[in-house]
């Protein structure tokens, strides 16, 4: 950090909140908010003379609330840039630190925020995680129990910067515990509170423990877990070295933590699965390691960044494997814990990854993104013509459209990112997405549904989800029905209920429509929208009177191939119930319904000429075939 | 009054989670303080009552677990309507209220019972002893089960 | 593989409603610290180990269990379970299909004493396991009368039913009997020396 803030090309602006990120890559808008510091940074020194004089003492965050600090405070001793704030909530206004200041003269009470736009070309975050309470969980009594502390508060107790200069004491009487106790997967791994794992706790428990027994040789420790997992390089060998010196470990996730409310000595009940039964312990003082949770504003982040959560509420990478440094807009990397829990290898080799990436973009004048942009037919936007529709700039999940009453919609490129919402929302058809045009997507819905129809199953994927689901369950040999058809789209948004109307009117015997899980898709919220006319669209067909089955709605992910091949044999059965001339006359029955829905369909630029050449080179290729 | 308050403990074997209490119970619970220990509060019959009344006890403590915790779903919830009530019973004919007291235990309490049972047997001692409601005659003076 | 078997164990238990959960199991042993019958009842008693039984369709040692038979349903490791898995929900399934198997609880259940039964139906509402109901039956010299009767695979020996009975006509038999715990309450009523 002070090689950071001496490094002349990097700029720290400590105490600030990014408040607005606009624009796009390489040339984001950010509004900053730097809060009043109420000292001045040119001319604070960091002697500590205001901290000194200040007479108001306030709950230490930093130190877990373990000791005090003044009004007038850094939040650590080496804390970059050094530069003393003071606190205004605290602050009773009695200036004995402007006087301790003196002819620095470096205390302005009359400071504001300072609101400022700056322009960025890149943008990394970095926002790191924090700590689940375990206050909720009655069984280990923390903030009942005076011996029962967090994990956090170990580190304070432990660090010889800290409230106790390092000495571990026990709160309840300021003694040396002899035997400790460490109470892993706290709120994590648990589907009450965090169901995930927090990938760093086992280490951080094992590298407690033998710092703790360096530092008091005598001290008996106990580790108590639900599995140890030591998966990096050297891990294992750290986890011998802590067998080695004596640390026990417990298999067996401790059900109830009781106190004695005489001596406050801690009794720990939990069944030692190695031996098969109950058995109890005594301790004078327990650790719960608890789980890593979000940043309390991460969703407030989530918004302002306008990148995705995953479900446990962490910032979603562009591709979990392939891009886990990249958020899915363009120009914005995520480094460390923001983008999910992670030790401090990993954190660093993030980092160091984003800001090679974000680097590319600083040195580049030009960049290229994906092909596949929408783009607006102006003539055919009724914005432009004075109405007030506004549906794409809705549908949008990045904000890449330029919607104003009296001028046609304007899709600004750099910032789509090709999910192709708008265009399956516009209900005027005036949206298109550069290779998946209607033309396009429509030409191959006949082709494939060139040959006996009623027979097909016509399958709409999206391309990263159920697509990827589709091609798992081909190259894991997961038979399905050979009447399936698939048909690619960037988005299950794309998915446009005029394509649905075109392939039942072609008399397609039945369409799967799918894409992402809801918490999956890599366009944000593109899936919520193609879900919605999903069931919208399920509905109608019910009233039409179509036969229930022929219209089927699912989320698959690129994991689940097993999923797709059954739901395409489901599918196949439902149709095979069905009689043949029963579903025929369905088909023609709901024929002309389509074609009412479908009525301007050839109006849309490259559409009728693209599907004339369809059925012409269709036709030829059966001909050939039945004269062949 | 010289001699020590005489209680009887009516305990759910469930109640004390923690062992170190169960086995105090279990072994070293003063001459004055009978256990009677239970599947559950809810299998004390109002007649153990009224027997240790009638033998002249001098308080009547019942220890069990809170509701939602109970062993036997309901069991204690069934406890407390009917004994409670009956403890009202017993008010009636003479019996002070004070002379009852339930004690109703959670998961994480250590060493509460002993420390009731300390305070009970001293308000106990307060309020002096109580014998008539020791209506039987005891069997080595020629009473029934002699 | 014995877990595709619809003839497992397994299968079968998570088949029915309540066993559902089964695989979901990670072993923690909350479920067994939590409960207390291992540590007052019996040393033997492991949920945890009962779920691995039929998770690899041990179905004798699974029925055998005195896990099966002693769990009470007392939920205190559902709340605790970090995997809210409704543990008491598998045993009772396990149970189920033991006794559909012809198996019988080793442990003691209340008795009916059928000559003084008036099937006022009390111990049928106070029940928690809804194990008691009123069956018409011929009693000696009593005729074919209603009478409480228990279903000894769902009693677990609460005693409730014996502390309701207006009647005394129907108790625990061996522990916990109320003779006996009379008769220890006046052993020590009657003693001098306190």
């Amino acid at each position: 950090m002070v090689d950071a803030a001496r490094q002349p090309l990097i700029e720290i602006k400590a105490f600030t909140d990014v408040e607005k990120v606009e624009g796009f890559v390489g040339n984001f808008k950010v509004t900053l908010r730097e809060k009043a510091k109420y000292v001045r940074a040119d001319r604070c020194n960091g002697c500590n003379a205001c901290s000194l004089a200040c007479p108001v003492e306030v709950p230490n965050y930093f130190e877990m609330n373990l000791s005090s600090r003044k009004a007038a405070y850094v939040p650590m001793s080496q804390s970059v840039p050094l530069i003393y704030t003071i606190d205004m909530d605290a602050c009773i206004h009695c200036y004995k630190c402007v006087e301790a200041c003196g002819s620095l003269q470096a205390i302005d009470f009359g400071m504001q925020d300072k609101v400022t736009e700056e322009d960025i070309g890149a943008i990394v975050v970095a926002t790191g995680f924090s700590h689940f309470d375990p206050t909720p969980m009655m069984e280990y009594g923390y903030g009942h129990f005076p011996n029962v502390i967090t994990a956090m508060e170990m580190e304070r107790l432990n660090n010889s910067a800290g409230p106790t200069r390092g000495s571990l004491i026990r709160p309840s009487d300021n003694v040396k515990p002899k035997r400790l106790a460490i109470i892993n997967c706290v709120g994590s791994r648990d589907k009450r509170y965090i169901q995930s794992c927090s990938n760093f706790c086992c280490m951080y428990a094992i590298k407690n423990a033998l710092l703790l027994k360096q530092a008091i040789p005598d001290i008996d420790i106990s580790i108590y877990y639900i599995d140890i997992r030591t998966p990096s390089k050297g891990y294992e060998e750290f986890y011998d070295r802590a067998r080695e010196a004596g640390i026990k470990f417990v298999q067996g996730r401790p059900a109830e933590i009781t106190e004695d409310p005489e001596t406050h000595q801690l009794f720990i009940k939990s069944e030692d699965i190695t031996l098969g039964r109950v058995v109890e312990h005594e301790y004078d003082m327990v650790m719960l390691n608890q789980a890593a949770i979000p940043q309390p504003d991460q969703n407030h982040m989530s918004s302002v960044l306008n990148v995705a959560q995953s479900p446990g509420g962490w910032f979603m990478e562009y591709h979990p494997k392939l891009r886990p440094m990249d958020s899915p807009t363009d120009g914005i990397f995520f480094a460390g814990a923001c983008q999910g829990p992670k030790d401090i290898p990993a954190s660093v080799a993030q980092g160091s990854a984003a800001a090679a990436r974000a680097s590319r973009i600083l040195h580049s004048d030009t960049w290229q993104i994906e092909p596949t942009v929408a783009v607006v037919w102006p003539d055919r936007c009724v914005s432009g013509k004075g109405q007030a529709c506004g549906i794409c700039d809705r549908a949008c999940p990045y904000g890449a459209i330029n919607y104003e009453k009296g001028s046609a919609a304007e899709v600004v490129t750099a910032k789509c990112h090709g999910c192709g919402a708008c265009v399956g929302e516009c209900p005027h058809d005036a949206v298109t997405q550069l290779h998946f045009t209607d033309a396009q997507v429509l030409s191959q819905i006949r082709t494939l549904l060139a040959v006996e129809p009623e027979k097909k199953i016509l399958a709409f994927r999206c391309q990263w989800c159920s697509y990827g689901g589709a091609d798992l369950a081909g190259t894991s040999h997961f038979e399905y029905s050979a009447n399936e058809r698939g048909l690619r789209v960037m988005c299950s948004a794309r998915m446009d209920a005029d394509l649905i109307f075109e392939a039942f009117r072609l008399g397609a015997g039945a369409i799967l429509y799918s894409g992402c899980h809801p918490q999956d898709c890599h366009y944000i919220t593109g899936q919520v929208a193609g879900a919605k006319r999903a069931s919208r669209l399920e509905k109608m067909f019910e009233r039409m009177g179509m036969s229930p089955g022929r219209f089927r709605t699912e989320w698959i992910s690129a994991a689940e191939g097993d999923k797709y091949a059954r739901v395409i044999n489901e599918m196949q059965a439902t149709l095979d119930e069905i009689p043949m001339e029963e579903l025929k006359s369905e088909i023609e029955r709901l024929k002309p319904e389509m074609e009412k829905k479908l009525s301007k369909l050839n109006q849309i630029p490259g559409v009728e000429e693209a599907l004339i050449q369809v059925d012409f080179i269709v036709n030829e290729m059966l001909g050939k075939a039945v004269s062949a | 009054m010289t001699a020590k308050a005489k209680i009887a403990l009516f305990q759910c074997r469930w109640c004390l989670f923690s062992p170190a209490d169960q086995e105090w119970v279990d072994t070293q619970l003063p001459e004055n303080i009978h256990l009677t220990k239970t599947p559950c509060t809810g299998k004390i019959n109002p007649l153990y009552l009224l027997n240790a009344i009638q033998g002249g006890a001098d308080g009547i403590m019942i220890s069990g677990c809170l509701p939602e915790q109970c062993h036997f779903k309901t069991g204690n919830l069934a406890a407390r309507r009917q004994l409670e009530e009956f403890n009202d019973f017993l008010h009636y004919i003479g019996y002070e209220k004070e002379r009852v007291h339930f004690l109703w235990l959670d998961l994480q309490d250590r060493g509460i019972i002993q420390k009731e049972l300390a305070a009970f047997e001293a308000e106990l001692e307060a309020m002096g002893s109580t014998q008539h409601l020791a209506t039987r005659v005891m069997r080595a003076e020629g009473g029934e089960n002699a | 593989m014995s877990q595709t078997n619809p003839e497992s164990l397994a299968e079968r238990v998570k088949a029915i409603p309540g066993g559902e959960m089964l695989m979901m199991c990670f072993s923690c042993g909350t479920c067994t610290s939590k409960c207390m019958i291992q540590e007052k009842l019996e040393p033997n008693y492991n949920p945890r180990r009962l779920i691995r039984e039929a998770v690899f369709n041990y179905k004798e040692e699974a029925f055998a269990d005195e896990t099966t038979w002693l769990c009470s349903a007392c939920d205190l490791c559902y709340p605790a379970c970090p995997q809210k898995i409704h543990i008491s929900g598998v045993i009772t399934v396990i149970k189920q299909l033991a006794v559909a198997e012809g198996k019988q609880t080793p442990y003691q259940t209340a008795k009916v004493d059928e000559a003084t039964c008036v099937a006022c139906g009390l111990c049928v509402s106070v029940c928690p396991y809804e194990a008691i109901s009123l069956v018409e039956k011929k009693v000696a010299f009593r005729g074919l009368i209603p009478v409480a009767s228990v279903d000894p695979g769902k009693c677990m020996a609460c005693g409730m039913c014996s502390a309701a009975c207006r009647s005394t006509s129907i108790r625990l038999t061996e522990d916990f009997n109320d003779q006996q715990l009379i008769e220890d309450l006046w052993t020590w009523l009657e003693r001098k020396t306190i």
